[in-house]
């Protein structure tokens, strides 16, 4: 019982942070068919805004998170308008956006590591204490990244399903030419989600750092893992691939429980193989779409 | 005055020329036609007009205003309606809101009850369908919610390419019944056709496309008596 519950909590804890920067991905994957390699810095960049924020500024917690969060929305938007929006139409945009975005992340990463140096520091947005149930302790930063990522969940969902922005989205998501023969704006709409990915990105390297500490390489792993989780979900589809982030975390937790930590990352691996020989197209893939 | 005004329109994908400097003019209220055999070129010409294709030269004017150059939300806004060839629904969302996207814009945004009503009178069918996802739909129902979603942004001129393709007869004919009932009603409308002899005796006016380049235009009632047709269709 106490294993089962130790074995919930981070697996939800791992889960809530997937979810929150694989939809981000997804979102981008699925409008323009971009995979951002820059990924990985931005959540080492959104780890260390919030780390200087309160260190060197002196900002409450709730400031610096939302300092990070600007960070990576105004880093998203500076991906689509130097590297993606003049690559777009153009011939192999797949291929030239993706090579672009692995230099961008790079960049950011040796800006980080001139500016704090190479050694691990620990994150200072974190809350500290917890409390037992039964015989296990649950921390309260477990608690606050399972609630700041329901939180955005909700928030991104209700963005997708009920406003007329997200109306667009989905539209440019499911066919470019015909949103724009209603008026969307797809360029508007592209700058948007990759601002909104670039703040889901910062909050999620909050959410990392404050579990395992702050390297300017630190989000190379987790990014890994989010393509793996679109993957698996099928790439572009949002609500898949929060529901995956959670499966994803759920077992994780378990593999590392049961065959330690040193091996999760190889036997994970395998599983997805598995999955994607019985389901090339992703768990929540449709047959591949053709676009005109 | 002519409401769509296009001259010496020319479009090319990479360096083959596909459309080679058409004119032709369609006036306000009027049904016209652009018909021709596979691959001559009509769905580029409406791409052109909407702005998903460029044009290489020439100009496309509305209402006087031109539109070349223009993106195409910018295009939509000036009054050009596209219903494109093979639909292109929204797959996954349901028909009310592939109806609702096409009042996307604020202005056609601000009546969309009142369009949506309008529509489901024109197609009742579709009431009945409102929450069915746009993929599981047949093609007949398809083609009805792309027409509809078109009419939802209102627009000045009404755009649609090959409205019977892939469709049965008796499907043709009651979307071809409800394209003459919206030009009866005072709508501008410019068809995209390959049977040309179907719509000949519809459209108040029809124009060939051969190859790229307008061969004829004409009545349709002449059209069907012209030997261009023939040459045209024929000839290849
Ligand atoms: N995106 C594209 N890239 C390259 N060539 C294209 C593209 N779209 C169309 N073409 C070519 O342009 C020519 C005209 O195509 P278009 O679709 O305009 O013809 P169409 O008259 O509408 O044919 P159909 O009756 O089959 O719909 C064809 O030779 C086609 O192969
Ligand atoms: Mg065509």
């Amino acid at each position: 019982m106490d294993v089962a519950t130790q074995i919930l909590i981070s697996g939800l804890t791992l889960g809530a942070i997937y979810a929150v920067s694989t939809i981000g991905l997804a979102l981008i994957y699925g409008a323009l068919n971009m995979l951002n390699m820059a990924q990985g810095g931005l959540l080492a960049l959104g780890g260390y805004i919030a780390m200087w924020g309160m260190q060197a500024m002196g900002w409450p917690a709730p400031v610096a998170a939302l300092a990070a969060m600007a960070a990576g929305t105004l880093a998203g938007g500076m991906i689509f308008v130097a590297a993606a929006r003049p690559m777009l139409g153009g011939e192999g945009f797949e291929t030239r956006i993706f090579i672009a975005t692995i230099g961008i992340g790079l960049m950011l990463e040796s800006v980080i590591l001139k500016l704090f140096g190479p050694q691990p520091q620990a994150q200072s947005l974190k809350l500290e204490g917890g409390f037992m149930l039964g015989r296990v302790s649950l921390p309260l930063q477990n608690i606050l990244i399972f609630v700041t990522a329901l939180l955005m969940l909700v928030l991104v969902a209700g963005l997708l399903n009920r406003s007329r922005l997200g109306r667009a989205i989905r539209a440019t998501s499911m066919n470019r030419d015909a949103a724009q023969l209603m008026g969307v704006p797809i360029r508007r709409i592209y700058l948007t989600i990759l601002m909104l990915s670039g703040a889901l990105a910062a909050l999620s390297g909050i959410m990392i750092s404050s579990m395992s500490g702050l390297l300017p390489n630190m989000g190379a792993d987790p990014m890994l893992k989010a393509f793996i989780i679109c993957v698996v979900a099928g790439l572009g589809n949002v609500p898949g691939a929060a529901l995956t982030a959670f499966a994803i975390g759920m077992l994780e937790a378990v593999i590392q429980y049961i065959f330690g930590v040193q091996y999760a990352f190889a036997i994970l691996l395998c599983l997805v193989i598995a999955v994607l020989i019985w389901r090339p197209q992703g768990v929540f893939g449709q047959k591949e779409v053709v676009r005109l | 005055m002519s409401l769509l005004e296009i001259s010496g329109l020319e479009v090319a994908y990479g360096v083959q020329r596909v459309i080679r400097g058409i004119s032709l003019n369609v006036a306000e209220g009027e049904f016209a036609a652009l018909v021709g055999p596979n691959g001559h070129g009509k769905t580029t010409v409406l791409r052109a007009i909407s702005g998903l294709a460029r044009a290489k030269a020439g100009g496309i004017r509305l209402a006087g205003q031109p539109l070349t150059g223009l993106r195409p939300d910018r295009i939509v806004a000036a009054g050009v309606i596209h219903v494109p060839q093979g639909d292109l629904l929204f797959p996954g969302m349901s028909v009310l809101d592939n109806l609702r996207m096409g009042a996307y814009l604020p202005e056609a945004a601000r009546d969309e009850a009142q369009r949506l009503d309008e529509i489901f009178t024109l197609l009742p069918k579709l009431r009945d369908r409102q929450s069915q996802i746009a993929s599981t739909l047949s093609g007949g129902e398809r083609r009805m919610v792309g027409i509809g979603r078109g009419l939802m942004a209102g627009g000045r001129i009404l755009m649609l390419d090959e409205p019977s393709l892939g469709l049965a007869p008796i499907v043709i004919d009651q979307i071809y019944e409800l394209v003459q009932a919206l030009a009866k009603s005072g709508r501008t409308i410019l068809v995209v056709e390959e049977n040309a002899i179907r719509i000949a005796d519809m459209a108040d006016r029809m124009h060939l496309l051969d190859n790229g380049a307008i061969a004829w235009s004409g009545t349709g009632r002449e059209f069907l008596s012209s030997p261009e047709i023939f040459a045209t269709y024929l000839g290849g």
